[in-house]
């Protein structure tokens, strides 16, 4: 009668022991690489109210939401993010970042105030201006249409900039998986390729060919 | 008893005073006549100011405002002991998207081929190697390429025929089928003002665009850089029927962020810091 008591215990401790193994499911969710998905074709850009000053406010309220073609988007961004006048291989790399960026949160949607948007058209995400485009920042998205810079598995990660300093290497932003859009030019300026640019800011990070 | 001061040294008082009076210049045109001309006669131009160019307001720019009246054509206030300029012929609006090519200014001639097929990262023409204006007034001998394309700020659609006017140098452009201008020399003006402190980054242009039956659009701030092509937009809108007051639309391109990011950086104080210096 002890030894059943005995038994009984010991196999209700071990089901309770194994309880939380069998509640948890499984994580099942598969990363979003560009092997599973397609570079996108529209972007949802949400379109905030300007300030006094005329300018998009980025706590502003959402006025109306906008849909840009992906490559029209980028075209439109990187103007207002890096200096048509910079280097090509400058140029480029801020055109991965722009691109990637917004690929990532094309894959990330939010909703605010009843909107559902991809990106808006502030610092909130990247400065776009419809119909902003310069021509050589058009070259260099030209350069980089058929690649991507991802994580080494294909997944598709935001990749973040920030200003800089001028006629600097930053080495702070390196530390932070960050790019400085400075940087970019200052490394240019030295000789470097848009791909060693990348390299430098974004560690373990692979650049991949995208299938047509 | 000696009288001070005396009616000699009185009338010589006089005489001197008299003389200064008459040396004071005298300025014998009407004060509003001034006005309207003060500013051809101060600022400092690419081209020659003709009276071509009020002439062309007339009979291109007949806008909508049937109640606007226009400005008589303008003389500039000239050097007397300087010769007089060499006049151009106006060019007729159908023959080129130019509407007057002014003279003296870094014009790409009809037969360029560059200006029609534009190659990236061509230099841009040196002005004739002289000094378009004083270096203290932000005035510079580069140039750099620019187009403008002007569409309907509705439809977005591209506007054939519309009249661009470059401000700082009195170019004027006409838009082909596309909405374009051809590619053009435009002068890089940064503003001096802040250039002893935080160097500007990039140039500001403006222009105007005519077109009938649409507002006037003036876009200033066209950022331009040494070295490469630029284009910029110029949205116009349609005057409709309940348009009652028909006035110029304003768009002001702002500043680049990246240096008005140095800008901030630059004045910050120890004490103050606000949002603090950029940092990752």
């Amino acid at each position: 009668m002890k030894t059943l008591r005995r038994r009984s215990t010991m196999a209700a401790i071990g089901f309770m022991l194994a309880m939380p193994g069998l509640i948890a499911a499984p994580n099942v969710e598969a990363a979003q690489t560009i092997y599973n998905t397609s570079m996108p074709s529209v972007m949802r850009v949400a379109i905030r109210e300007n300030n006094a000053s005329g300018e998009p406010d980025p706590r502003g309220r959402i006025i109306y939401v906008q849909a840009v073609p992906f490559v029209t988007y980028c075209e439109d961004v990187l103007p207002n993010e890096w200096f048509p006048s910079w280097r090509p291989e400058a140029l480029k790399a801020g055109a991965m970042a722009v691109k990637m960026f917004a690929w990532y949160h094309h894959l990330h949607p939010v909703t605010i105030d009843g909107y559902t948007f991809d990106v808006d058209n502030t610092t909130n995400f990247q400065h776009f201006q419809d119909l902003s485009s310069q021509p050589t920042t058009n070259a260099a998205f030209a350069a980089i249409q058929n690649v991507a810079y991802t994580r080494p598995n294909g997944e598709i990660i935001e990749l973040n900039y920030s200003a800089g300093y001028q006629n600097d290497p930053n080495w702070q932003y390196r530390n932070a998986q960050k790019m400085a859009q400075w940087g970019t030019e200052y490394w240019a300026e030295k000789g470097q390729n848009y791909v060693q640019i990348l390299q430098f800011y974004y560690q373990n990070r692979a650049l991949m060919r995208l299938q047509s | 008893m000696k009288r001070f001061p005396s009616a000699r040294s009185v009338m010589l008082a006089c005489a001197a005073a008299g003389a200064i009076a008459m040396a004071i210049p005298v300025d014998d045109t009407p004060s509003h006549i001034n006005h309207v001309h003060s500013l051809r006669g101060a600022v400092a131009t690419m081209g020659q100011i003709q009276d071509t160019v009020a002439n062309n307001n007339q009979t291109i720019g007949n806008h909508a405002t049937g109640n606007r009246t226009l400005v008589p054509p303008a003389k500039p206030r000239q050097n007397p002991s300087a010769p007089t300029p060499p006049r151009t012929a106006p060019v007729q609006p159908g023959t080129g998207n130019q509407v007057k090519p002014p003279s003296g200014s870094a014009q790409p001639s009809p037969n360029q081929s560059e200006a029609a097929t534009p190659t990236p990262g061509s230099q841009p023409s040196a002005n004739n190697g002289t000094a378009i204006g004083p270096e203290s007034w932000g005035y510079t001998r580069k140039t750099s390429k620019l187009r403008i394309h002007v569409i309907d700020g509705r439809t977005k659609q591209p506007l054939e025929g519309a009249e661009v006017v470059v401000i700082e140098t009195e170019q004027r452009f006409r838009t082909d089928k596309n909405g374009d201008t051809p590619w053009f020399d435009a002068p890089i003006f940064r503003n001096p003002k802040y250039r002893p402190m935080v160097a500007e980054l990039h140039g500001q242009l403006g222009v105007i665009a005519y077109k009938n039956g649409y507002r006037d659009s003036i876009h200033l701030g066209i950022r331009m850089h040494e070295n490469i092509r630029q284009e910029a937009t110029v949205w116009m809108y349609k005057i409709g029927p309940g348009d009652r007051r028909i006035e110029p639309v304003l768009y002001q391109e702002p500043y680049h962020h990246l240096w008005l990011i140095q800008l901030a950086d630059k004045f910050r104080q120890q004490s103050q810091i606000g949002e603090g210096p950029e940092r990752p």
